[in-house]
C-alpha cells in the first residue's frame, strides 16, 4: 500500500504544478458555479422574480388593488408603462411579459366576462413563463377577491348587481332562472343572519364570522417545502462546479496515463518492483483524492461565500465519494482510446463533455425534453449530479441515494476492468 | 552475473535478435555494439523482463525470472529515452525513483545525496527537470537506474544527443560504478565509447552477434593493418630497405607491427616533416564485418 501512496503522491505533485490542469479541475468549475449562479440571480445571490410590466386600463379601485397584490408577490417584479413602451421591452427581452388589465376588468372583478379582460404579451418561446404567470395572475385574483369580499355591504352590493343584470338572466330558460333566483335568495339569507349575529358595532367582517377570511380561500398543499428546494442558484450551479471538476480530473489524469506511457515513465515504473495493481492503483487513488479534495474546496468556497447549504453531509459525502469513484473508473478506459496525449485528451474531454451535455452538467435535467430524459439515465453526469444534489439541497434517505450510488459505483467498475484489462492487453 | 542463451525475438516477420548467447561477469563493463536495429534495445529489454523471449534463456544473478519483485531490486536501467518527471525537481525524481525501491528515511537520503554527486547535480537539486540541458537530464536519467544502488546496470546509449562535456561526465561516472564493482550492460553505437569503457563487447548487426571478445582482441582479429604516414622535407634516395609505396614526399606503409615500423624509420636517421599512425578500432572492425560503417 505505502508504494500506491508514493505513485499517487508523485501524481498529486504533478497535478499542483500543472497550471492548465489546475485550470481545467479548479478555476474553471468554479467559474462556471460562480457565472451561472450569477445569472440566474440576476445580480444579486438570491432566486428573483419574473420581470412584467402592467398596464392598468381599466382604472378602477379593484385593478388597483390587483396591482398592488402582483407587486406584493415575491415571484414578481412589476413594473407599470405604457403599452408601447412595454411591447418593447418584452421584445428585447428586458422584460419577461407585459399584462394589460382591459376595461370592465374591475366591473367584473376579473372573472365571469365573455371577453378576456387580461391581455399577456410574451415571446412564443417562452410558453413555459406564460403558464407560471398565468397561475400567479389567477392567484392575484382570488386573494383581492378574497380582501373585497370581507365586507358585508360589498356583498350585498355584488348580489343586487348580479339580480339586476339582465344580460345574465335573459339567456336563461325559467327553470334556470327561478334556480338562479333561489340561489341568490338562499345566499342573500345567510348574509343577512351573518350579519345579525354579529355585534352592531363590533366591525366584524363575513372572514371573521366564517372562521378567518378563506370565504375563497383554497388549501394549497405543498409537493416540495422550502427544505427540498434550492434556495440559492448557487445550490443548483455548484453541484454542477463539482461535476467539472471531476471531468478535468478524470480528462487530466487519463492524458497522464499515456504521458507516462510516451515519455518512458511508465516503462520506468514497470521495471521497477511494482506490479501493475500498484500502478493502477497509485493513479486511480490520486485520481479519487484530487476529485474529493477539489469537491471539498468547491464546497466550501459555496458554503461559506455564497450560501449553500449543505443538508446532511453524510449524503454529500457518499455522493462525492461514489461520484469520484465512478471518475477514476472512466479514466482508466478513457487512457487506453489513443496511444497519444492529443488522441487520448481529445477522445477523453469528447466522451465527458457529451456525458455532461445529456446529464445536466449544460441543460438541467429539468428542462429537457423527453428523449434526452431518457438517454440521461446513461450519463454518469446525471447520477453525479443527483447523489451530490442529495446531499446539498434534496434532502435524500439512504434509501434514495441507493440509486444513484448504484449506477456511480456499477459505471465506475465496469470502466475500470474495460480499462485495466485494454491496458494489460497493450502491454503485453 | 548475467547470462543469456540462444535468444531469438520476432516482431511479426522481422527476426530483431537471432540466437543471442553471452555470459557476463561481475564486475565487468559488456559492450552491445551495433547500428541502430541491430537488436540492442530489444535484448537489453529481454534481460530486464520488459519482453518474452520467443526462444532461449536469461539468468540474472542467479534467476530465470527477470520478473520477480527481488530480480528487478538487483537491476539498475537507464533507459534510451529520458523518462523523467519534468514537473518535478532532480531530487523530487531521485526521492521518487528511491521510494518506489522501497528506500527510505537516512538510506533514502544518502543514496538520493549519492545519485545527485554521481550524476554531478548537486547544486541543481532543487530545480525543475524542465529546466536542465539535454546533459543534464541524461545524467539524471542514469542517475535514476542507480539511486537503489543496484549490482547489474544497464545503460542503454546513454550518451544519444549530449555536449562534449557531458559526455565525458557520464564516462566518468560509468568508470566509477566500473571501479566499485558494479556489472554494467552498456548499449552504443559509438565505438570510442566502447573501446574506453567496456571490457569485453559484443559486435552486433540485424539481430545477431557477429563477434564477441576483448577490444584489443577485436581489433586484432578484424581491424587489418595499422597504416604508417611520414611526409618528409627531402625524399631519402634509398627507401628500399622499408616497407611500403612513396608517393612525392609520403611513405605509406601498411603494417601489422607499426611500433617496430616506427622505431626502423627512427633508427635510419630519416627527418620526417610529418607523421601519423592510423590504427584500426572499432568501427574498422565492423566495417570489415560487415561491409558497412557504423553510422549507415
Amino acid at each position: 500500500m505505502g508504494k500506491i501512496f508514493t505513485l499517487a503522491g508523485k501524481d498529486l505533485k504533478l497535478l499542483l504544478r500543472d497550471k492548465a490542469s489546475l485550470f481545467w479541475v479548479m478555476a474553471f468549475p468554479l467559474a462556471i458555479a460562480l457565472f451561472f449562479g450569477a445569472i440566474f440571480s440576476g445580480s444579486g445571490g438570491s432566486l428573483s422574480g419574473m420581470k412584467i410590466a402592467v398596464i392598468d386600463e381599466d382604472n378602477t379601485d379593484f385593478s388597483a388593488a390587483y396591482i398592488t397584490e402582483l407587486e406584493g408577490q415575491s415571484a414578481l417584479r412589476v413594473s407599470q408603462m405604457t403599452r408601447d413602451s412595454a411591447f418593447q421591452k418584452v421584445r428585447t427581452g428586458k422584460l419577461s411579459a407585459f399584462i394589460v388589465l382591459r376595461e370592465n376588468f374591475g366591473e367584473y372583478r376579473g372573472m365571469f366576462s365573455a371577453d378576456p379582460l387580461i391581455e399577456i404579451g410574451l415571446d412564443p418561446a417562452r410558453r413555459m413563463e406564460a403558464g407560471y404567470l398565468q397561475g400567479l395572475l389567477t392567484r392575484a385574483n382570488f386573494t383581492v377577491l378574497q380582501k373585497q369580499f370581507a365586507s358585508f355591504e360589498l356583498f350585498h352590493t355584488e348580489l343586487d348587481r348580479i339580480e339586476s343584470d339582465t344580460s345574465i338572466w335573459n339567456d336563461l330558460t325559467a327553470e334556470q332562472n327561478q334556480l338562479g333566483k333561489d340561489l341568490l335568495s338562499d345566499l342573500r339569507g345567510i348574509v343577512n343572519n351573518l350579519e345579525q349575529e354579529a355585534a352592531p358595532d363590533s366591525g366584524d367582517t363575513i372572514a371573521a364570522k366564517t372562521g378567518g377570511g378563506d370565504l375563497f380561500a383554497v388549501d394549497i398543499t405543498a409537493v416540495t417545502d422550502d427544505q427540498v428546494m434550492p434556495r440559492t442558484p448557487f445550490e443548483v450551479t455548484f453541484p454542477s462546479a463539482l461535476l467539472w471538476a471531476m471531468i478535468g480530473c478524470a480528462a487530466t489524469f487519463a492524458v497522464s496515463i499515456v504521458k507516462e506511457r510516451t515519455a518512458g515513465t511508465y516503462l520506468r515504473l514497470r521495471l521497477a518492483p511494482l506490479t501493475r495493481t500498484h500502478i493502477l492503483g497509485g493513479k486511480g487513488l490520486a485520481c479519487f483524492v484530487a476529485c474529493v479534495s477539489i469537491s471539498i474546496i468547491l464546497l466550501l468556497i459555496g458554503n461559506l461565500i455564497l450560501g449553500v447549504r449543505i443538508v446532511n453531509l453524510l449524503i454529500l459525502a457518499i455522493g462525492v465519494f461514489s461520484a469520484s469513484f465512478c471518475f477514476v473508473g472512466l479514466t482508466m478506459c478513457m487512457s487506453v482510446m489513443g496511444k497519444t496525449e492529443e488522441s487520448v485528451g481529445g477522445a477523453a474531454w469528447g466522451i465527458l463533455m457529451v456525458a455532461a451535455m445529456t446529464g445536466g452538467g449544460m441543460i438541467p435535467v429539468l428542462f429537457m425534453p423527453s428523449w434526452l430524459l431518457t438517454i440521461s439515465h446513461f450519463s454518469p453526469a446525471k447520477w453525479s449530479i443527483l447523489a451530490i444534489e442529495g446531499g446539498i439541497w434534496r434532502d435524500f434517505t439512504m434509501s434514495e441515494m441507493l440509486l444513484p450510488v448504484g449506477m456511480l459505483i456499477g459505471i465506475g467498475v465496469l470502466c475500470f476492468g474495460v480499462g485495466i484489462g485494454l491496458l494489460s492487453r497493450s502491454d503485453a | 552475473m548475467v547470462a543469456v542463451k540462444n535468444l531469438r525475438k520476432t516482431f511479426n516477420s522481422l527476426v530483431a535478435v537471432d540466437d543471442v548467447s553471452f555470459t557476463i561477469d561481475s564486475g565487468e563493463v559488456f559492450g552491445l555494439l551495433g547500428p541502430n536495429g541491430a537488436g540492442k534495445t530489444t535484448i537489453i529489454n529481454m534481460i530486464v523482463g520488459l519482453l518474452k523471449p520467443d526462444n532461449g534463456a536469461i539468468n540474472v544473478d542467479g534467476s530465470d525470472d527477470p520478473t520477480r519483485i527481488d530480480v528487478r531490486m538487483r537491476i539498475g536501467n537507464a533507459p534510451q529515452a529520458v523518462a523523467l518527471y519534468e514537473s518535478l525537481t532532480a531530487r523530487e525524481n531521485l526521492t521518487f525513483f528511491g521510494k518506489v525501491y522501497g528506500l527510505s528515511g537516512r538510506r533514502l537520503k544518502e543514496r538520493v545525496d549519492w545519485a545527485l554527486s554521481f550524476a554531478r547535480l548537486e547544486d541543481r537539486a532543487k530545480d525543475r527537470v524542465d529546466t536542465f540541458s539535454g546533459g543534464m537530464k541524461r545524467r539524471l536519467n542514469m542517475a535514476g537506474a542507480v539511486v537503489h544502488d543496484p549490482p547489474v546496470i544497464l545503460f542503454d546509449e546513454p550518451t544519444v544527443g549530449v555536449d562534449p562535456q557531458s559526455r565525458n561526465l557520464i564516462f566518468d561516472s560509468i568508470e566509477d560504478l566500473k571501479r566499485q564493482g558494479r556489472t554494467i550492460v552498456y548499449t552504443t553505437h559509438y565505438m570510442e565509447e566502447a573501446q574506453r569503457l567496456c571490457d569485453r563487447v559484443a559486435v552486433m548487426d540485424r539481430g545477431k552477434i557477429l563477434d564477441l571478445n576483448t577490444v584489443d582482441n577485436l581489433i586484432e582479429k578484424h581491424g587489418g593493418k595499422a597504416v604508417i604516414i611520414a611526409i618528409f622535407d627531402t625524399p631519402p634516395q634509398d627507401l628500399s630497405q622499408f616497407p611500403g609505396t612513396i608517393e612525392g614526399n609520403t611513405l605509406r606503409i601498411e603494417t601489422m607491427q607499426p611500433t617496430q615500423d616506427l622505431v626502423n624509420l627512427a633508427q635510419a636517421g630519416l627527418k620526417f616533416r610529418q607523421l601519423r599512425v592510423d590504427r584500426p578500432d572499432l568501427e574498422t572492425v565492423f566495417l570489415n564485418l560487415t561491409g558497412r560503417s557504423l553510422r549507415d
